[in-house]
């Protein structure tokens, strides 16, 4: 079974969010890297202490994706959770703007 | 400008304040996901892929000046300093925090706006002809008849839950800017063997994984009855429409199901029963609409001018712009601008807070207060005076909205693709960007001459590839982006769907095979008058095919 880590929109911002846990104390995370990840049973632990949250009214849906582990930390496996991780592949519209003003 | 009631402004306030208390017990976990979801989608709140997305409607893409500002306040106060300009004409946030969401409707409201009926399976914002009341090739504005429709349409309570959501749009030119052949229903002013001026209807077009264009269900109908058909047509929909399956749901697989001469015989029979009600549009209540879009006094000027003729000879840049971007007025001396939201460095229809309180100014200093937005995600200021010109041109240079690109092979409809959007499959803005970024040349361009180019991110089609004379569909195979191309589609008067042409292309071939595609229509075309799509419908499908992939 793959390795996964358990991810959410944070209730109040919509952000995005991933779980760790820490001696069963659950937590949100901005950052993928730091996820807690698991597989068999440690998932069914991950998935108890993410549907709580959501009980709870931290977070909204969450699910498992399924993760690589790297020298830096976890990445996400496929294209999409990878641009979830880290955002918009482009520049912001303002950054844009600055951007090609400094280049004129 | 539809000026709002007293009873309109009341509605709002109702409105907001009822959201506020959703989202109070959201937070306080009075109400679960599940319920609130639905509260939150009908004023146009989604979850998306990064955050809340807040879709805000701008009827029928008519903006003052104010709300331009109230836009950029709401982009610079509660979002990341931008918003997106969408298909829909409607204007997207893609940062809000759910606290900040009652907030926000409540500054809408202090200007008439709101974003309701943004979203959720109910008749959605109808969207109009950007050149609406100021074309030269125009039957009658239609703008009035799309108030009446917003009126008719915003919380009626018998449609509030449709099989699925609901598209109008309404043209009142010869030709359709509006594409109206791609909607639930698309209405044509015309006028008859009589001369009298009525409505050509069809029903049953749309875009996502089934695209069609609408059947002509009445080839006129008198004006004063457009309420009352509307309502007939959406009757037969609410009670046939399929609610069993996601996909079959649109009034469009009612259509193709039932046959066009059934469902035309469906409509007329239960347009019958209530075509003498109050939705009857009496001469009065007409003229009652139709005062609040008169003309502006415009003043009596000559069609020409001196200093805009001059700089047209001596500044390249200036004249390319006034070719590409500035239509004719039906009124002398004045001219419209398209505004091109369309650069290599910002996303298409993405537009900075800074950028709209600027457009806004623009539009008090040279364009009557008002900015229309248009399907194809750029900007007009419909009233400028043709002496204006010269420096409304210096002032959106500096702001980087004079790409001269309008109608051309830059000028990209995209959706947010997996940039945004939760349901995508790919990216689609890095490939606008990047087609952008090859087709920089002013003169290739120009030679090019009139083609459209749109891009989706996923089969919903939001970036409507299929109407593109070169569409293209991102889509994910195998843990790939890829992208499939289509050719020979239009949004016009000429609606057509593209016919895909071959297997996909690797994100880093897209661009070289949509170079492939555009020579093969330069070294066919007949004359340089003769467009893209004349010479693709003439030559047909294989010389692109054979050049893609031979």
């Amino acid at each position: 079974m793959a390795l996964q880590v358990y991810t959410a929109s944070l209730l109040k911002e919509g952000l995005v969010a991933y779980l760790t846990l820490e001696n069963g104390n659950p937590s949100w995370t901005p950052d993928i890297r730091l996820a807690t990840a698991g597989t068999d049973s440690e998932l069914e632990a991950l998935k108890l202490a993410a549907e709580q949250s959501e009980l709870e009214n931290h977070v909204v849906a969450p699910y498992a994706i399924d993760v690589l582990e790297t020298e830096a930390g976890y990445i996400a496996s496929t294209k999409r959770e990878q641009i979830r991780a880290s955002g918009p592949t482009i520049r912001l519209p303002q950054d844009a703007v600055r951007a090609s003003r400094k280049a004129a | 400008m539809y000026q709002y009631s007293e009873q309109d402004h009341q509605l709002l306030l109702e409105r907001v304040a009822q959201f506020r208390g959703q989202v109070e017990r959201r937070l306080k976990g009075d109400l679960s996901e599940e319920e609130f979801k639905h509260q939150r989608l009908r004023n146009g709140l989604y979850l998306q892929l990064h955050a809340y997305m807040l879709r805000v409607a701008i009827p029928y893409g008519l903006l003052s000046s104010d709300q331009m500002r109230t836009l950029a306040h709401i982009a610079r106060k509660y979002d990341k300093g931008y918003g997106h300009f969408s298909t829909r004409q409607n204007i997207q946030y893609n940062w809000p925090k759910l606290e900040d969401v009652p907030d926000i409707l409540d500054d809408l409201a202090k200007v008439e706006m709101h974003a309701i009926q943004t979203s959720g399976n109910c008749i959605r914002n109808t969207t109009s002809d950007p050149l609406a009341g100021v074309a030269r090739d125009e039957v009658e504005d239609p703008r009035p008849y799309c108030e009446l429709i917003r009126q008719w349409s915003t919380f009626h309570p018998e449609f509030n839950f449709l099989p699925r959501k609901f598209k109008i749009a309404v043209s009142g030119a010869i030709h359709d800017r509006a594409a109206v052949a791609v909607h639930d229903i698309g209405l044509r002013l015309i006028k008859n063997d009589g001369g009298e001026t009525g409505f050509e209807v069809l029903v049953g077009g749309g875009l996502g994984r089934t695209p069609m264009i609408g059947k002509t269900i009445r080839s006129f109908l008198p004006k004063q009855d457009m309420l009352t058909y509307l309502e007939a047509i959406l009757r037969v929909y609410n009670q046939l429409g399929r609610r069993d399956n996601l996909y079959k749901a649109r009034i469009k697989i009612l259509v193709h199901e039932t046959g066009e001469e059934k469902f035309r015989e469906l409509v007329e029979a239960e347009w019958e029963k209530i075509k003498t009600s109050g939705l009857f549009i009496r001469d009065e209540d007409f003229a009652w609409i139709k005062g609040f879009f008169k003309d502006p006094e415009y003043e009596n000027l000559l069609d020409q001018d001196g200093n805009y003729e001059n700089l047209l000879l001596s500044n390249l840049d200036f004249a390319r712009w006034a070719d590409k971007n500035i239509e004719l007025h039906k009124q002398s001396g004045y001219r419209i601008v398209y505004l091109s939201l369309k650069t290599a460095h910002q996303p298409p229809g993405d537009v900075t807070a800074d950028q709209m309180d600027a457009i806004a100014d623009l539009a008090d200093k040279y364009s009557l207060g008002q900015i229309r937005t248009t399907h194809r995600q750029n900007l007009v200021l419909s009233d400028v005076k043709l002496k204006d010109l010269p420096a409304l041109w210096e002032e959106l240079a500096a702001l980087d909205l004079a790409t001269p690109n309008y109608n051309h092979v830059t000028d990209i409809i995209s959706c947010p693709g997996l940039d945004y959007c939760a349901l995508a499959t790919a990216r689609s803005i890095p490939i606008s960007q990047a087609i952008t970024a090859r087709f920089d040349d002013y003169d290739y361009v120009n030679d090019l001459g009139d083609v459209s180019i749109n891009i989706s991110g996923c089969i919903n089609a939001c970036g409507h590839h299929h109407v593109a004379n070169i569409g293209i569909l991102g889509v994910n195979k195998k843990g790939t982006e890829v992208y499939q191309l289509t050719l020979g589609g239009s949004a016009r008067e000429d609606a057509a769907i593209g016919k895909i042409i071959g297997p996909a292309f690797e994100a880093d071939e897209i661009v070289d095979a949509i170079d492939k595609v555009l020579s093969v229509y330069l070294e066919n075309r007949e004359d340089p008058e003769e467009t893209f799509l004349t010479t693709y419908r003439r030559v047909g499908q294989p010389l692109f095919k054979e050049r893609l992939y031979g």
